[in-house]
């Protein structure tokens, strides 16, 4: 069946929501930005700002050169997330398919299948941000697609106001002309392999066949080629279902630089989470890091675990990739999430080569020991000596 | 099933306020499994005409609208409605631009001289004042050249000086049969501009006239008795003043739209 996905976007979201609780900030510049931070970066800006050429995690003094007449709010993510919570109240007539973001002001909304009811989908869309404006006072960017791929592009190109309706059929004309880093997916380094071959648009990287990608981006290759044709089949989550993954997080109480208590704390991370998959019979196929800097700066890795896996081992291999990839910046850093995602069942599969196999079944009968004997005499009854501070 | 000619001496052209609602297929008006991409080309075997809707909660792009008139024969026509920006939600500082941008937008459709008109539908809380009708003034003056009609959603238009006014102007005004309810603007059977007319079919639902909803403000089946009210009198009186006649129904609700079109083009034929 043809889909019908509505993507509601509040653009500059932190600021709008401030603009909301104080309307003096209208059209002034405003930059949200953490107080108190020797070397803080801006969070988010308002068009005023942007305009003068702010942009996302530049450090807040070079922002403020940019832009003297700028006020600087710290952030506050509670509010964002009131907002949040009250803009998804408002979409709760229109679906129980409802997807929000992480207090970004982003909503995907499914509403396939709902036209007798409803009405058309682009009626929906429309009087669902008007009734956001009513209620919240906020100004929502709206699309209406078949994919959420394609509405969220499509709430891109008209950032910072405004709507765009692509007809379905039209998903490859829309994006023909479109620069590739428009396109979520495809990340900086994949953009730059492209420019190296003259391709900045996505009409000229399409012409690639699954194969070339491939050779291009190995594994990825097949992702980004569905991307650049449109092709999204991703589901709207319904609102009381989130994604089933597994979530760790540290809080540094003095922010660090220091990498063996970062090594430290990563390890004590990948035990929760791998206690939790295996109680749960589960193994994640990919691992991904949170970082966030004492300035404000979030960096977010992942790398694919192949095979899934829930044993704490591979697990930490592959999280101290990911924290290899993320962790760049001599900044000091405030906190650590460990993210364990694209859950399944383990892999019945056994692994080909002898020795290979022999290590990891080494490995699961070990972990499996350890999770017996701290269910039996508790967590703090084992520990791994790298656990142990120097 | 081929499009149907009218045998009047005028050329009265019948079709539905938007083509694109997935209803219709469980309606039974397109077959099982038309996807929306798809729509357009089969409806344009039925109906000469459509009124694009969608051009009302968007402002009109060249190329999407290019791509939409390919996907339908030469000799089809199209009313696009003004975006919501001119008529609904009006800045008063910006409007001019979006005028500017609704013409850039809509041209494929003229250069192609498929547009038959530009339907200006305004919202019933715009009532005959001097402010408002200082606006619909200086809005006519911007869309100037592009064959415009105006729709009242407000009875205080409805007088003499209003269509005296658009008839030195050309400008077409919608006639509209609706439900009867006070403040409404009424279903007269007027011709303002000597080359076109143009009647929109609501629907008489005057329970859901005001619900806020769509599906229960258009959900109206008309009779043939309620049609032929049109059809043996004012239709006919209206085609002896104007050269072409748009006729639309807008409720789309259940597939009654191109139900009721069918009827009325059936009507309409036989008379």
């Amino acid at each position: 069946m043809e889909r019908s996905i509505i993507h509601i976007n509040v653009a500059d979201f932190a600021v709008a929501v401030e603009r909301v609780l104080d309307r003096r900030l209208d059209s002034r510049p405003v930059i949200v930005a953490p107080e108190g931070a020797t070397r803080a970066a801006v969070l988010d800006m308002s068009e005023e700002a942007f305009q003068a050429g702010v942009r996302k995690h530049m450090p807040l003094n070079r922002a403020l050169r940019r832009c003297r007449d700028a006020r600087v709010l710290p952030p506050r993510p509670d509010r964002y997330g009131q907002a949040m919570a009250r803009m998804l109240k408002s979409a709760m007539p229109c679906s129980p398919l409802i997807e929000p973001g992480e207090g970004d002001g982003h909503l995907f909304v499914d509403v396939t299948g709902s036209s007798r009811l409803l009405g058309p989908p682009v009626d929906v869309a429309w009087r669902l941000s008007r009734r956001i404006r009513r209620d919240i006072g906020l100004v929502p960017i709206w699309s209406v697609a078949t994919s959420k791929l394609i509405a969220k592009i499509a709430t891109r190109l008209v950032k910072p106001l405004g709507e765009y309706i692509v007809d379905p059929g039209d998903e490859a004309a829309f994006l023909a002309p479109l620069p590739l880093f428009l396109v979520p997916g495809i990340e900086p380094d994949d953009f730059a392999r492209l420019n190296d071959l003259n391709m900045i648009r996505v009409f000229q990287a399409a012409m690639l066949s699954t194969d070339q990608m491939e050779t291009l981006f190995g594994h990825r290759g097949r992702f980004i080629h569905d991307r650049l044709h449109g092709i999204d089949p991703s589901p709207v989550r319904p609102v009381d279902d989130p994604p089933p993954r597994v979530v760790e997080c540290e809080e540094f109480g003095d922010d660090t630089n220091d990498h063996s208590q970062m090594e430290r704390s990563l390890y004590r991370l990948v035990e929760q989470a791998g206690r939790q998959l295996r109680h749960q019979a589960l193994a994640a196929r990919r691992v991904a890091l949170v970082l966030d800097h004492t300035d404000g700066v979030r960096r977010i890795r992942q790398v694919t675990a192949a095979p899934a896996t829930a044993n704490d081992f591979t697990l930490f291999t592959h999280a101290r990739r990911v924290l290899n990839l993320a962790w760049t910046r001599r900044v000091r850093l405030r906190r650590m999430t460990l993210v364990c995602d694209r859950l399944t069942y383990p892999p019945a599969q056994r692994l080909l080569f002898e020795p290979e196999r022999r290590m990891a079944e080494r490995q699961d009968r070990l972990v499996a020991t350890m999770d017996r004997i701290r269910q039996r005499f508790g967590t703090d009854a084992l520990a791994m000596g790298r656990m142990l501070a120097a | 099933m081929q499009r149907k000619e009218t045998q009047n001496p005028a050329q009265i052209l019948v079709g539905t306020s938007g083509y694109a609602y997935s209803e219709w297929v469980d309606a039974g008006f397109y077959p099982p499994g038309t996807g929306s991409d798809r729509m357009l080309a089969h409806y344009a075997r039925i109906f000469p005409v459509t009124e694009i809707n969608y051009t009302w909660y968007q402002m009109p792009k060249a190329p999407a609208i290019d791509r939409m008139r390919r996907k339908a024969p030469e000799d089809f026509r199209f009313a696009a409605k003004l975006t919501r920006t001119l008529t609904h939600e009006v800045d008063a500082n910006g409007w001019p631009a979006q005028a500017v941008l609704y013409r850039e937008g809509i041209a494929p459709l003229v250069q192609s001289g498929q547009l038959l008109a530009v339907l200006v539908q305004l919202p019933p809380f715009f009532r005959r004042n001097p402010e408002n009708r200082s606006y619909l003034s200086r809005l006519l003056d911007a869309l100037s050249g592009l064959p415009l009609v105006v729709e009242f959603r407000h009875a205080s238009w409805a007088i003499d000086r209003v269509f005296a006014a658009l008839e030195a102007r050309r400008v077409t005004l919608a006639c509209v049969d609706g439900p009867e309810l006070k403040d409404l603007f009424p279903p007269l059977a007027m011709v303002t501009n000597p080359d076109l007319f143009y009647i929109r079919f609501h629907g008489r639902n005057a329970a859901g006239w005001r619900s806020g909803s769509m599906q229960k403000q258009f959900d109206y089946d008309y009779s043939d008795d309620e049609l032929a009210q049109w059809s043996r009198s004012r239709i006919p009186e209206m085609t002896r003043q104007a050269g072409t006649g748009i006729i639309f129904f807008n409720n789309h609700v259940r597939g009654q739209a191109p139900k009721n079109a069918r009827m009325l083009m059936e009507q309409l034929t036989e008379n």
